[in-house]
């Protein structure tokens, strides 16, 4: 069952989230150079390495799942790639912002992690369409896996060739992740980090349980031998395949 | 499929379980489980012989259709034709120049990717090779030194296209660097265009999918291969290349040889 | 760089934040519209289970025995012999 000690992550992730916030806003000190803009920082960079961390582990569930042939680490490699996703949307719209404040345009090339970060999405954005073109749900699960590890493996490749790229012809803006952040600074971006973390985890709870439901009430119909009710919806999200559903 | 025997029993993995071949490369992936013995215990040809004997009959098939190849060069040279009326340039040189002739050859790249699989998906192809006793990487290897085979020929001739109509400092000084970038970055495209020509071909909207899966994963080759012809066009004299991005190409193709090579089994099951 | 001023700077921040926030909300209205759907497919089969044991068993002690457990319903069906299944699977 995943829906099991989900209220527990829940309401650690909001005790987490919000102290988080909390301390960004009246403990972390006002950046020198950006002053009050920088606290976007905060909440951008969370979520990207988050989102990033999330589709290596969706190509990492998607191994498992081709080793195991057990359909639910193709579900586990959905929910958090797509979750993924949807982070990503959030990083790019705030990195936007960011770049907006920083540097008076809507969207800028000299930030690295931001332009690696818009081709991986990029690429992120075929893989639900890539399965909802294949119909068969093993071959579809199974395509899906090669992708989840294909593009997993290329997340850190692009990282480098990005980073490489940008180097030597533009100065870094983001120079303070790896730690060059002043006490507080890094206490509170740690604090952000663990709320973005378990935020993902619970949605990722959260979801898993969604679909595990869906799941065990199409079985449900079947066991009651009921015909015709095909859900009109045909959907990207990978159907399980009836095993005995015990986690 | 003609070369082949198809008298053997079916080919092992098929019948479904973990292919003994799943786990090798790839980062992640754990021990292998019975060793990859391919053509000592089976039946049949080893991998040797039947990569030549697809690539025969890839080879073949492509001089009597004059389908990809030809298309790929008329794709670059019009797209030439195409960036001289868009850009209002007649001529151009370094970076500029770099990186017309990068994503005009990815483009005309992307087309091979599209044809690679559609012959044998569409013609039983594969039913005929799944059944033949001969390891499945086999195919991979094939079709990839096809694609290679094609890029080369693509180079032939839209490098000197380039140089005609387009570059304004001369390309007969620096073409050995050139073919070896070339040859380089050839090798990462040709990985990756395998993998998602294999993976697309089977979906329903397969010239959609190629090249949007094909192109944001051709990035860092795009990266590599711009920014190490760049100095090479530079007016005036040639600079050196910075041997970063030699290491970055060299690495991709690494990274997604063995990538294509451990993965490429699970497509072909069914 | 100079810093920027410090209501455009709040502004902006606050846009940031509420992205967040925004991207969170929406999810959660997602998952809302797929539990909606779990509960009405949910109650759909309790009455068809109802009315399939009224089927097979019209006791004449009553009218329609309500089973207010709708966990109760599924289970029994399946060892009930006779029930036809079809496996017209859907997918």
């Amino acid at each position: 069952m995943y829906g099991k000690g989900l209220r527990a992550l829940s309401v650690t992730t909001a005790l987490v989230m919000s102290g988080a916030i909390a301390l960004v806003f009246f403990w972390a000190p006002e950046d020198a150079d950006q002053g009050f803009a920088q606290k976007i920082f905060y909440v951008h960079v969370p979520m990207a390495i988050v989102a990033l961390c999330g589709f290596v582990a969706g190509g990492l569930m998607a191994i498992a799942h081709l080793r195991t042939r057990d359909s639910r680490w193709d579900m586990r490699s959905y929910v958090a790639i797509h979750l993924s996703i949807i982070l990503g949307v959030g990083v790019l719209l705030t990195g936007s912002i960011w770049a907006r404040v920083s540097w008076g345009h809507w969207w800028v090339w000299n930030e690295p992690t931001l332009v690696s970060f818009l081709i991986i999405f990029l690429l992120y954005c075929t893989y639900q369409p890539l399965r909802f073109s294949i119909q068969d749900p093993e071959r579809q699960a199974r395509y899906a896996s090669v992708f989840a590890i294909m593009a997993g493996a290329f997340v850190p490749l692009n990282f480098i060739a990005v980073r490489l790229a940008q180097q030597y012809t533009h100065p870094r803006v983001l120079g303070n992740i790896s730690g060059n952040l002043p006490g507080k600074m890094e206490w509170t971006f740690f604090a952000s980090m663990l709320g973005m973390t378990l935020l993902f985890v619970t949605l990722w709870k959260y979801e898993m349980t969604s679909k595990h439901a869906s799941s065990q009430l199409r079985r449900l119909k079947r066991l009651l031998g009921e015909e015709g009710q095909s859900t009109g919806r045909r959907s990207a999200a990978p159907a399980p395949r009836q095993r005995a559903t015990q986690v | 499929m003609s070369s082949a025997p198809q008298d053997g029993p079916p080919a092992g993995p098929s019948q479904g379980g973990p292919p003994a071949r799943a786990s090798q490369g790839g980062p992640a992936a754990g021990p292998p489980p019975g060793g990859p013995g391919a053509g000592a215990s089976r039946r049949g040809p080893s991998t040797g012989t039947a990569v030549l004997a697809i690539l025969r009959k890839e080879v073949r098939v492509e001089l009597r259709t004059l389908e990809s190849v030809p298309a790929m060069c008329l794709f670059s040279v019009t797209t030439f034709v195409l960036f001289h009326f868009a850009l209002d340039r007649d001529s151009v040189n370094g970076d500029l120049a770099s990186g017309i002739l990068w994503v005009t050859l990815l483009f005309s790249g992307v087309l091979a990717i599209n044809r690679l699989f559609v012959a044998d998906e569409e013609q039983g192809g594969f039913d005929g090779f799944l059944l033949a006793p001969v390891d499945r990487s086999a195919l991979l290897i094939a079709k990839f030194l096809t694609l290679l085979g094609f890029l080369v020929v693509l180079e032939i001739v839209a490098v000197p296209a380039f140089g005609l109509l387009l570059l304004e400092p001369s390309v007969g000084r620096v073409v050995l660097r050139l073919i070896g970038i070339l040859l380089l970055a050839d090798v990462g495209i040709a990985a990756v265009g395998t993998l998602v020509a294999a993976l697309a071909v089977r979906t329903r909207a397969r010239d959609l999918l190629g090249p949007l899966l094909a192109l944001p994963l051709l990035v860092p080759v795009v990266i590599g291969g711009a920014r190490a012809c760049a100095p090479l066009f530079a007016a005036g004299h040639p600079a050196s290349v910075p041997v970063r991005w030699l290491e970055t190409l060299g690495l991709y193709d690494l990274v997604f040889g063995l990538l294509a090579y451990a993965v490429f089994d699970f497509l072909l099951e069914d | 760089m100079p810093a920027i001023p410090l209501h455009t700077a709040v502004s902006y921040v606050a846009g940031a934040y509420l992205v967040f926030f925004a991207l969170v909300l929406i999810y959660v209205a997602i998952m809302a519209s797929k539990l909606s759907r779990i509960e009405t497919e949910l109650s759909e089969l309790t009455e068809l289970a109802i009315k399939e044991r009224e089927n097979r068993d019209p006791a004449p002690t009553g009218g329609p025995k309500t089973d207010p457990a709708p966990t109760g319903g599924p289970k029994t069906d399946p060892t009930e012999a006779g029930g036809p299944k079809p496996e017209a699977v859907a997918r």
